[in-house]
C-alpha cells in the first residue's frame, strides 16, 4: 500500500528548502482533497451519482474549511518547532566536531589560545583602565557643560604652566561674562579638627557658594553654604562631606547645628552633603595631595570681599557651567576678552609689564579634559601598544590558521566533492574559531581580573580616579566583543584565501607539496609584520629603560637614606606670628634630636621633591628693576637651623644657626642655579635679595648649596632661596610657618622604627599639633621616579609579550612548514645534502623574515619613538644604540624561534620521509 | 442527517483507536478511518474531518511521522506511521484503557447474588 522512503529522511529534511506557508497549505490542501476524492469514488463504486456523491462526501467530512484551517495551523507551529530544534542540533553538532577537530590538533590549538589570551586579556586590561580614567565622565549632573578656567603663563621653566583665578579677577568674570551661567572658586588644603580622640588631619575645601551650584550638589542632611554665609566677617560656619561625616561622627544627624573645633575654633555645622558630592580635582597649590584618593571633609565659605584691593596671586580654583548655548569656545573668547581687561579693572595688581612678561592669558577648558590631564596621554600610548600586541596575536592566530588550512586541504576537497556548498564549509570554519575565540575571550576576562588587580597595586598614585578602575560590564561587553570579532575574522580567513577547492587536489593525492603562492606570500607578510611590532615596541620599551636608568642617575643634591620627613602642622590659633612658631620649632629639634637614633633634625616650609611646587617673587639688589619690567620668581622657603644638615645638602660657606635667626642676622643661602642666573661666574656671598619689597635692607646669602632638584628628578636644578624662620623686622617675610615639612635624619637601617617615639615626644610637647603624611625621604625618590618607572613597566610587558608572540608564531610556522616539506626535505637529502646543510635552509628562511622585518621595524621605530619624547630623559627617540640592541634581539629571536624545528628537519629519515611521496 | 445512533467521540479516544489503527502499518488518512470504521462495525461515526487535526496533532507530538508517497493506484497520498515513542504510548494507554473500562464496568455491573 505503501512505499516507504528512507532512513535518510531525516537529513533530507535538513537539505530541504524551507517550508513557506503556501507550501504548507498546499500540502494540508492535497490531503484533504485525496481523502474527499476517495470517498467520492467509493460513493460511486456504491451506485451514487457522481453529484450525490460529492454532496455526501462533502457532508460526511464536515466543516471542511474549519478542519483545513485547524490541521494548517497545527502544521505550522509542527514545522517552526522542528525548525528550532535543527538549528539546535546541528549547532550541537558543528561545536562538537570542532571541538573534536581542535583537540586533534593540540600544538595549534593551545598555542593560538594562549595567545588569544594574552591579545585579548592585556586590551581588556588596559580598556577598563582607559574607561575608568579617561572615558567615564565626571560624576556631576550635564559634566560635559563644566569648564575650569586657568591662567597659561609662559616664562623660565620653574614658573610657566598654568596658574589659578586671582579673587579680583574671579568677581570681575563672574559679573561680567555671559558665557557662564554660574561660577565658583576654591582652595584646598587641611585643617585640624578636635575630636575626642585628639587632632585629626582633614581635607578641607573653602569655596565661594555658587560652587556647590556649579556641581549639582545636593545636602544629605540640613543645608549647604549660601551667599550670606559667604560674606566678609560671616558667620562661622561649615558644611560637613559625607565621609567624613560617617567616619569621624558616626553619621550622627544630630551634628547640625552643633559646633566643631577646627584649627582651636568653633565652628557651627550647617549640613551635611550628600554622598557623592566631591571636587574634581585638589587646587592650584595643593601640593603633594593624591588625587586618587582625594575627598573633601569640610566645606567652608571663603568669605572674600569683592570691594577689597586686588592682589597679584592666584591660589584659587575656578569652575564654571557654561550658559544654555553657550560652548567651551565661547566661553573662551569672552574671558580672553575680559582678562584683557583686568589692566584697566584693577590696575594695582594686573600692569601691563607683568601680562606682558609672563603672556598672562586665560583658559577654558573642559573640566574632563584639565582632571584626566596628562594621564589621558599615558594611557594612549599604553592603549596604543597593547593594541599593536593585540594586532600582533591576531596576525599570529591568523598564520596558524592558515598553514592549519595548508595540511586540510585534502579534508576540504573532500567535503566539497561530498557536497558541501559553500555555505557549509563557511560554517564548519567559522564555528572552530568561534568556539576558540570564545573560549579564549571567557579565560582572558579572568586573567584581566587578576592583571587588572596588580595594575592598581603598583601604578603610580598620581593617576586620577585609579581607585574606580574594577572590571565592570562595559570591560566585559568589550572582551566578549572582540573574541567575537576575531573568531568571526579568523573564520573568514579559508573562504577569502582559497580559491574553489576542486578535486584536482584529491587527485593530487594530497601531496601538499606546493602551497598557493598567494598563501605564502601572506603567511610570510604576517610574520614580517609581527617582527616589526615587536621591534616598534623592543625600541619603545629600550628607550624608556634608557630613561629610567639616567633618571637614576641623576643625584637629588641631598641624601636620602635613613631619613624620614613627615608633615607638622602647628596650630594658628595658639602659635600666633613668628616669635611663637620658632619657639615651638626650637624646642621641637632639641627634644627630638635628643631621642636614640636621631642624627639630626631640622624642618622647612617646603621640601625638595617633597613639596616644591610653585614660585614666588624675589627681588635682587644687584639687579634693580627697570620701570615695567616684572620681578622674578623662583622657590622661596623658610628653613629652620638644622635643615640643611638634616638633609645632608652640602653648602659652601656656612649655614645660618639660631643665633643667626634669633639675632636677626638676615642670612639666607641659596642654590647655585639661583647664583648662576642672578651672578654669573661671581661670588654669590654677601649678595643681596628679599621677598616683599625691592629696597633695602636685603637679606645677605652666606650659603651656596650645590645642584638641588626640587620638582623632579627629570627637571633642571632649581633656583631657590632659603630665608630663615625669623624675618628681620624692616624686611618682613610671607607668613610663619605654621604647616612645616620636617625632616628627621637618623642612623638606623629602617627609620620608620622611630616613628611613634616621635609622635609621643611631639605629642608631649603640645596635642594640638598634628604629624601626618609620614614617608621615607627613600620613598619620596622613588615617587618621583614612579611615572616613568610605570611607563616603562608597561612597555617592557608589552614587549616581552611582543616578543613571545613572535617567538611562538615563528616557531609554529615553522613548525608546520617542516612537517609540510618533509617529503621535499628527504628528497634533497637523498641527493646528498648534508643535515647542517638542511637546518641553515630552515633557520635562513626564519632569519631572512626577522631581517626584513627589522628592516621595515627600524623605519617604523623612528617614526613612532617621537611620540615617547615627553617622556623621555638623557637618551634621544632615534637613540641608535638602543635601535642596534633592539635588531640584535629580535633577531636572535627569530633564530632561537627556529631552530628546534630546525634540528628535526634535518633528523629527518629520507627513505621514511621519500616514502610519502 | 446523521444516524440516531451516532455518539460524539472523544478526542483522546480518538488519537488512541489512530495510533491503533496504525499500530498494524503505515496507512494514509483515508484507509485509516476506513480501517476504523469497519473495527467499530459502524456504531461509531466519526466526522471525516476530525481525523486530520487529530492526525496532525500527533505528528505534532512525535508519535506518528508523516511522508508523501504513492498508493497502488498511484496516486499521490500523504501516508502516516507510528514512532518508536507513538508505539511505547500506544502499548501504556492500551493497558491504562483496559483498566479504566474494568473498573467502570465493575461499578456499572449489577450486584452479584449472594
Amino acid at each position: 500500500m505503501t512505499r516507504s522512503d528512507s532512513r535518510w529522511s531525516g537529513l533530507r529534511r535538513v537539505f530541504r528548502l524551507p517550508a513557506s506557508a503556501e507550501r504548507l497549505a498546499r500540502d494540508v490542501d492535497d490531503e484533504l482533497r485525496f481523502h474527499l476524492e476517495g470517498r467520492i469514488e467509493e460513493l460511486v463504486a456504491q451506485g451514487w451519482s457522481r453529484a450525490a456523491a460529492e454532496a455526501e462526501a462533502r457532508r460526511r467530512f464536515g466543516d471542511y474549511a474549519a478542519y483545513s484551517r485547524q490541521a494548517r495551523d497545527i502544521d505550522f507551529i509542527t514545522h517552526h518547532q522542528r525548525r528550532r530544534m535543527d538549528i539546535v542540533d546541528a549547532t550541537r553538532r558543528e561545536l562538537r566536531q570542532s571541538a573534536r577537530a581542535l583537540l586533534r590538533t593540540p600544538a595549534f590549538s593551545l598555542v593560538a589560545l594562549v595567545t588569544l589570551v594574552l591579545g585579548i586579556s592585556a586590551t581588556t586590561s588596559i580598556f577598563t583602565v582607559l574607561d575608568s580614567v579617561v572615558l567615564r565622565p565626571l560624576p556631576y549632573p550635564a559634566p560635559g557643560r563644566l569648564v575650569a578656567i586657568t591662567h597659561p603663563v609662559s616664562g623660565a621653566a620653574v614658573t610657566a604652566g598654568h596658574w589659578g583665578v586671582s579673587p579680583a579677577g574671579y568677581f570681575f568674570f563672574r559679573r561680567e561674562a555671559r558665557t557662564l551661567e554660574a561660577s565658583g572658586i576654591y582652595a584646598t588644603g587641611t585643617l585640624s579638627v578636635r575630636s575626642s580622640d585628639g587632632a585629626a588631619r582633614v581635607m578641607s575645601a573653602q569655596i565661594t557658594s555658587p560652587l556647590f551650584g556649579v556641581l549639582g550638589a545636593r545636602p544629605a542632611v540640613g543645608r549647604l553654604l549660601t551667599p550670606d554665609d559667604d560674606v566678609p566677617r560671616g558667620p562661622v560656619v561649615a558644611v560637613l562631606g559625607y565621609g567624613f561625616w560617617q567616619r569621624g561622627f558616626g553619621g550622627d544627624r544630630s551634628i547640625v547645628g552643633r559646633t566643631i573645633d577646627v584649627e582651636g575654633q568653633p565652628v557651627l555645622v550647617v549640613g551635611v552633603a550628600a554622598r557623592d558630592v566631591d571636587l574634581p580635582m585638589p587646587s592650584a597649590f595643593a601640593s603633594q595631595a593624591d588625587f586618587a584618593g582625594f575627598s573633601v571633609d569640610v566645606w567652608l565659605p571663603l568669605q572674600l570681599d569683592p570691594a577689597a584691593r586686588p592682589v597679584n596671586t592666584h591660589p584659587y580654583t575656578m569652575l564654571a557651567r557654561l550658559a544654555p548655548g553657550a560652548s567651551a569656545a565661547d566661553a573662551q573668547r569672552e574671558l580672553a576678552t575680559l582678562t584683557a581687561r583686568l589692566p584697566e579693572i584693577a590696575p594695582s595688581a594686573y600692569s601691563p609689564a607683568f601680562m606682558r612678561q609672563y603672556h598672562f592669558s586665560v583658559a577654558a577648558t573642559s573640566l574632563q579634559t584639565q582632571v584626566v590631564g596628562a594621564s589621558a596621554r599615558v594611557l594612549w600610548v599604553v592603549f596604543g601598544a597593547v593594541g599593536l600586541v593585540l594586532l600582533m596575536a591576531a596576525a599570529n592566530v591568523a598564520n596558524l590558521f592558515l598553514v592549519r588550512l595548508e595540511a586540510h586541504r585534502r579534508e576540504a576537497a573532500v567535503r566539497a566533492a561530498l557536497g558541501a556548498g559553500r555555505a557549509h564549509l563557511a560554517v564548519h570554519y567559522l564555528s572552530e574559531s568561534l568556539l576558540l575565540a570564545v573560549i579564549a575571550g571567557a579565560v582572558a576576562i579572568l586573567v584581566s581580573w587578576g592583571a587588572l588587580h596588580l595594575f592598581i597595586a603598583v601604578a603610580p598614585p598620581n593617576i586620577p580616579r585609579l581607585a574606580s578602575v574594577a572590571l565592570g560590564w562595559r570591560a566585559i561587553a568589550f572582551a566578549a566583543v572582540l573574541s567575537i570579532a576575531l573568531g568571526v575574522a579568523f573564520g573568514l580567513i579559508p573562504l577569502v584565501s582559497r580559491r574553489d577547492v576542486d578535486t584536482a587536489t584529491l587527485r593530487e593525492g594530497g601531496r601538499g607539496l606546493t602551497s598557493s603562492r598567494t598563501t605564502r606570500l601572506v603567511r610570510d607578510a604576517l610574520i614580517v609584520g609581527q617582527m616589526t611590532l615587536a621591534l616598534v615596541l623592543l625600541a619603545a620599551a629600550g628607550l624608556m629603560l634608557r630613561t629610567v636608568e639616567q633618571l637614576r642617575h641623576v643625584k637629588p643634591g641631598f641624601d636620602p637614606r635613613h631619613a624620614l620627613t613627615m608633615h607638622v602642622h602647628i596650630p594658628w590659633s595658639r602659635y600666633a606670628g613668628w616669635a611663637p612658631v620658632a619657639a615651638f620649632h626650637r624646642t621641637l629639634q632639641e627634644q627630638v634630636s635628643a631621642l636614640p637614633g636621631v642624627r639630626g633634625v631640622g624642618g622647612a616650609t617646603d621640601v625638595p621633591l617633597v613639596s616644591f611646587g610653585f614660585c614666588s617673587i624675589v627681588f635682587v639688589e644687584d639687579h634693580p628693576l627697570a620701570p615695567g619690567e616684572v620681578p622674578p620668581c623662583v622657590k622661596v622657603t623658610e628653613a629652620a637651623p638644622g635643615f640643611f644638615s638634616a638633609l645632608s645638602i652640602p653648602v659652601r660657606g656656612r649655614v645660618p644657626d639660631w643665633h643667626d635667626a634669633e639675632a636677626g642676622t638676615a642670612a639666607v643661602v641659596v642654590t647655585r642655579a639661583l647664583a648662576e642666573r642672578f651672578w654669573p661666574g661671581a661670588n654669590p656671598i654677601g649678595r643681596g635679595i628679599k621677598g616683599n619689597g625691592s629696597r633695602p635692607p636685603f637679606y645677605r646669602g652666606v650659603g651656596v648649596t650645590d645642584d638641588l632638584r626640587g620638582e623632579g628628578l627629570e627637571k633642571p636644578p632649581v633656583e631657590a632661596v632659603f630665608f630663615p624662620i625669623i624675618p628681620i623686622r624692616e624686611a618682613p617675610l610671607w607668613q610663619p610657618p605654621n604647616d612645616l615639612d620636617l625632616v628627621v635624619r637618623t642612623s638606623l637601617e629602617d627609620p620608620t622604627t622611630l616613628v611613634p617615639t616621635i609622635r609621643r615626644t611631639i605629642a608631649a610637647i603640645d596635642p594640638a599639633v598634628s604629624v601626618d603624611r609620614v614617608q621615607t625621604l627613600t620613598s619620596v625618590v622613588g615617587h618621583s621616579l614612579a611615572r616613568v618607572s610605570f611607563i616603562l613597566a608597561l612597555l617592557a610587558i608589552a614587549a616581552t609579550m611582543a616578543l613571545v608572540l613572535s617567538a611562538v608564531g615563528t616557531y609554529g610556522v615553522i613548525a608546520y612548514l617542516v612537517t609540510q616539506r618533509r617529503s621535499e626535505i628527504g628528497l634533497r637529502m637523498a641527493l646528498g645534502a648534508r643535515a647542517w646543510q638542511v637546518t641553515q635552509l630552515v633557520v635562513g628562511h626564519s632569519l631572512r623574515l626577522a631581517l626584513l622585518g627589522a628592516v621595515v621595524g627600524t623605519l617604523a621605530a623612528a617614526g613612532t619613538t617621537r611620540l615617547l619624547a615627553s617622556l623621555l630623559y638623557g637618551v634621544q627617540p632615534t637613540d641608535p644604540a638602543t635601535f642596534i640592541a633592539a635588531v640584535g634581539f629580535l633577531l636572535a629571536i627569530a633564530v632561537l624561534a627556529s631552530i628546534a624545528p630546525a634540528r628535526r628537519a634535518s633528523r629527518v629519515d629520507p627513505v621514511e620521509a621519500l616514502r610519502l611521496i | 442527517m446523521p444516524a440516531p445512533s451516532e455518539l460524539d467521540v472523544v478526542r483522546g479516544t480518538l488519537d488512541l483507536m489512530i495510533l491503533r489503527a496504525l499500530s498494524w502499518g503505515p496507512m494514509h488518512g483515508l484507509a485509516t478511518l476506513r480501517w476504523i470504521e469497519q473495527r467499530t462495525r459502524g456504531e461509531l461515526q466519526i466526522e471525516d474531518g476530525a481525523l486530520y487535526p487529530a492526525l496532525h496533532r500527533l505528528e505534532q507530538k512525535k508519535r506518528l511521522e508523516s511522508e508523501w508517497g504513492y498508493t497502488d493506484s498511484g496516486r499521490r497520498a500523504r501516508f502516516y506511521r507510528l514512532t518508536p515513542a507513538g508505539r511505547r504510548h500506544l502499548t501504556a494507554e492500551l493497558s491504562r484503557w483496559e483498566r479504566y473500562t474494568l473498573a467502570v464496568s465493575r461499578v456499572l455491573a449489577p450486584e452479584p447474588a449472594q
